[in-house]
């Protein structure tokens, strides 16, 4: 095996909970975005423009769609003779197995995978956040600053600062404290969840954390503090660009829309920062006599007869004459049948709107039982993943719908 | 499944007549279809039929077709037994050599024959727009124990003109090729050759080797014709009357574009029932932007496209940018064209990154297309 200067670890176990319905059979990574991507294509391409070309993806929930999305790399320009892509799920060993309790686990578990590469530095990044980063130059910084640990953060609102880890810094962005989701916040720098360590000094760390009974074995809670606490060099690299953790409806409902904007945060439209996805095999898409689209994102394999609005649809949506979509994401392979309406949902993958039927309806007679106010907030409507909804019926606003409504 | 067939597809076709489209590249690489190239049809159809090893002949402009094939993984065929061979001409050290036809096509890629195990070859054009199953053709050929299998398809109401592009036949009622009237004056029969055939590889290269040293240049005339003509030999047809449309002239090639509007087309040609996918290079384009002005009206839109305008019975291929006020209508806008703002643009084929600035007026007849060659500003 070549020796490589620096390896990507993706942490993409996580089930997304807060995602409901939408991660029930998928990884959270694995869950659609965008119009034609799902949202491991974000770190993966990142990795790939970056010039990381070993890069290992860890699964534990839910992982077949995830394992056959990547399977060898290829789109991604990850199918290499030396490095490329590699799935790594929990494994067991001579002496026992467990899942991965925790991030840090997660990593101290594939210490043997990276030290096939004999790698200098390891890029640990997290499976959830739309960026596009390029971590080469976080990698640059660190080794400029002679640092052990280099942390990307970006400045979030300072209202919203209670809600992320938050890094305070000296005048040199050394980091001198982190505060998990602080009440009152010192600084609004918030880690981005993208790391950069020396891989000696990561590796002794995760040899002390597993050993230590108490640890939660999270890089947040565990790692970062007992490196600060041993008075290491970490430094925090500013980020400026779009970042956005997706993990709840509303954020990912958000993140979708952000890209119908006139200038979007996060432009997909770049031909020096492509996001690579493994494309659908699908003709282009048709938009028929009756069709119209306003102010929105769509993709191969869709036909188009009714009317949509500010929305996104993916790839082989079918919106029949109509049929009208307004504020809405609609997933690979959904069906919105003749005057249907949809308004302000996420239609999950292959589910089936009946003719007539009302998604998202503030109607007295609304079919309420499967309001889901945990899941869905801002009025947003999800139906799950091959769901039908039967003809003429109204689905009433911030359900979270698991079964079909006939 | 696999099946013990051979494919090989001719890149060029020197019946048509494709003006500018071909100034600059193969037949075989003419854009098609919103996101497609012409070749990807046939090559699609072999991979879809389960056959392992395409063979391309390349004689000449081949840059853009190679670019396009890549080394075939985007049809799953970069493999290491089998897979896509491209064949450029070898440089034999004979010079002007003079009009060459198929024969001189297949004895220039007779190593390449020799070299294959498979016991059956499906020679094809590149040029015909289809969906077809060329295991059922296989089927069809070893269960009536042919020598030949042609795949042929009804026609009517020929022109005396069409029939002089048409190669005609004579099947009789247990499929068997009677006679073969290559180009006639006048429509003789109701079933056209379409340039498919399958036979036993080792014949062919024996059919070819002779025939390259008599003097002979045509597959129809002087290799399918003699066989039609003995009686010891077998050759059997097999109709396709699906969605078939050759592209010889830009008529023809406009017409397949336009044709794809209609859904019927569509399912068969893209295979959706039958999931016979048609591939092409994989672009990683972005989802298309239709703005709050884009008005957008049976219409065939690749991604990466930005639309602020109007569009009409068009097919708009990746990345074409729509400006606001502008009207495209029954047009093929080719990969990469800008049509600026206020731009009127009717009947026309803009072959790839043609930009048009503001407020222009472009109007071809409906019966002739206006074709505007590649990155060209106007």
């Amino acid at each position: 095996m070549r020796s490589k200067e620096c390896v990507a670890m993706i942490l993409a176990g996580g089930q997304g909970s807060r995602l409901g319905i939408l991660t029930q059979n998928v990884a959270k990574p694995a869950v659609p975005f965008g119009g034609k991507y799902r949202i491991i294509d974000f770190p993966l391409s990142n990795c790939a423009h970056s010039g990381i070309d070993t890069v290992g993806v860890l699964t534990q929930y839910q992982p077949l769609e995830l394992n056959t999305y990547i399977a060898n790399g290829q789109p991604w320009d990850l199918d290499r003779t030396n490095g490329g892509v590699f799935v790594l799920p929990p494994y067991t060993s001579a002496e026992k197995g467990e899942w991965y309790k925790g991030t840090a686990n997660a990593i101290y578990q594939n210490i043997g995978f990276m030290e096939q590469f004999n790698p200098k530095y390891v890029v640990i990044l997290s499976g959830d956040h739309i960026y596009k980063m390029d971590y080469n130059k976080m990698l640059t910084a660190h080794k400029k600053a002679n640092a052990d640990a280099t942390i990307a953060v970006i400045e979030v609102p300072w209202d919203e600062a209670p809600r992320f880890g938050i890094m305070n810094t000296d005048e040199n962005m050394q980091i001198v404290e982190f505060e998990e989701k602080p009440e009152n916040p010192k600084s609004n720098l918030a880690s981005m969840g993208v790391y950069c360590f020396s891989w000696d000094v990561l590796k002794k760390y995760l040899m002390a954390d597993e050993a230590d009974p108490e640890s939660e074995n999270d890089f947040g809670k565990n790692i970062i503090p007992a490196m600060l606490g041993d008075g290491l060099k970490l430094m925090a690299h500013r980020f400026d660009g779009y970042w956005k953790d997706v993990g709840t409806i509303q954020s990912l409902w958000e993140a979708n829309m952000e890209l119908l904007d006139d200038k979007p945060g996060c432009d997909l439209d770049d031909d020096t920062w492509k996001i690579f996805s493994r494309n659908p095999i699908k003709p282009p898409q048709y938009v028929g006599a009756t069709g119209s689209l306003k102010n929105s994102y769509t993709t191969e394999g869709c036909e188009i007869y009714g009317r949509v609005e500010h929305s996104i649809l993916f790839e082989g949506v079918t919106i029949c004459e109509g049929a009208t979509v307004k504020d809405s994401i609609v997933l690979p392979g959904a069906v919105v049948n003749s005057g249907a309406s949809v308004n302000k949902a996420i239609i999950g993958s292959d589910a089936v709107i009946g003719d007539g039927a009302e998604i998202g309806s503030t109607a007295d007679d609304a079919n309420s039982d499967y309001n889901n106010t945990k899941i869905c907030s801002a009025d947003i409507t999800l139906i799950g993943p091959g769901i039908k909804i039967g003809n003429e019926k109204k689905v009433a606003v911030l359900s979270m719908v698991t079964d079909d409504i006939c | 499944m696999k099946n013990d067939m051979l494919g090989v597809i001719f890149s060029e076709n020197p019946e048509a007549s494709m003006g500018e489209l071909t100034s600059l590249r193969s037949l075989a690489a003419v854009p098609v279809g919103g996101r497609y190239r012409i070749i990807d049809f046939m090559l699609s159809n072999m991979v879809n039929s389960g056959i392992l090893k395409v063979g391309i002949t390349t004689p000449v402009n081949y840059q853009s077709l190679m670019d396009h094939l890549g080394t075939g993984k985007d049809w799953d065929m970069d493999r290491k037994d089998d897979g896509l061979y491209i064949l450029p001409p070898k440089d034999t050290g004979e010079s002007d050599v003079e009009a060459v036809g198929g024969i001189e096509r297949l004895a220039g890629i007779s190593s390449f024959l020799d070299k294959s195990q498979q016991e059956y070859v499906l020679v094809t054009d590149c040029n015909t727009i289809c969906n077809i199953d060329f295991d059922k053709v296989l089927e069809s050929h070893l269960e009536n124990e042919a020598d030949f299998t042609l795949v042929c398809t009804k026609v009517k109401n020929l022109t005396p003109k069409e029939a002089r592009k048409h190669i005609l036949l004579n099947v009789d009622e247990s499929d068997n090729v009677t006679d073969m009237h290559v180009y006639p004056g006048h429509q003789v029969t109701d079933l056209s050759y379409m340039h498919m055939f399958i036979t036993r590889r080792e014949s062919l290269m024996e059919l070819v080797e002779y025939a390259s040293t008599h003097g002979k240049h045509q597959i129809s005339k002087d290799i399918l014709l003699p066989a039609v003509l003995n009686d010891q030999v077998k050759v059997c047809a097999y109709e396709f009357n699906g969605y078939r449309k050759k592209i010889d002239s830009i008529q023809s090639f406009y017409k397949v574009n336009i044709d794809m509007l209609n859904k019927e087309v569509r399912d068969e040609l893209f295979g959706l029932s039958v999931d016979n996918p048609i591939f092409t290079k994989i672009k990683d384009s972005v989802p298309t932007k239709y703005a709050k002005t884009a008005e957008v009206e049976n219409s065939f839109i690749a991604d990466g496209c930005k639309i602020e305008g109007t569009v009409r019975n068009s097919v708009l291929f990746r990345g074409v940018h729509v400006g606001k006020g502008a009207v495209i209508e029954n047009s093929i806008i080719m990969q990469d064209a800008e049509v600026m703002e206020n731009c009127l643009v009717e009947n026309v084929i803009f072959d790839k990154g043609v930009i048009l600035r503001s407020g222009k007026k472009l109007v071809g007849q409906d019966t002739y297309p206006l074709v505007i060659g590649k990155e060209i500003v106007v």
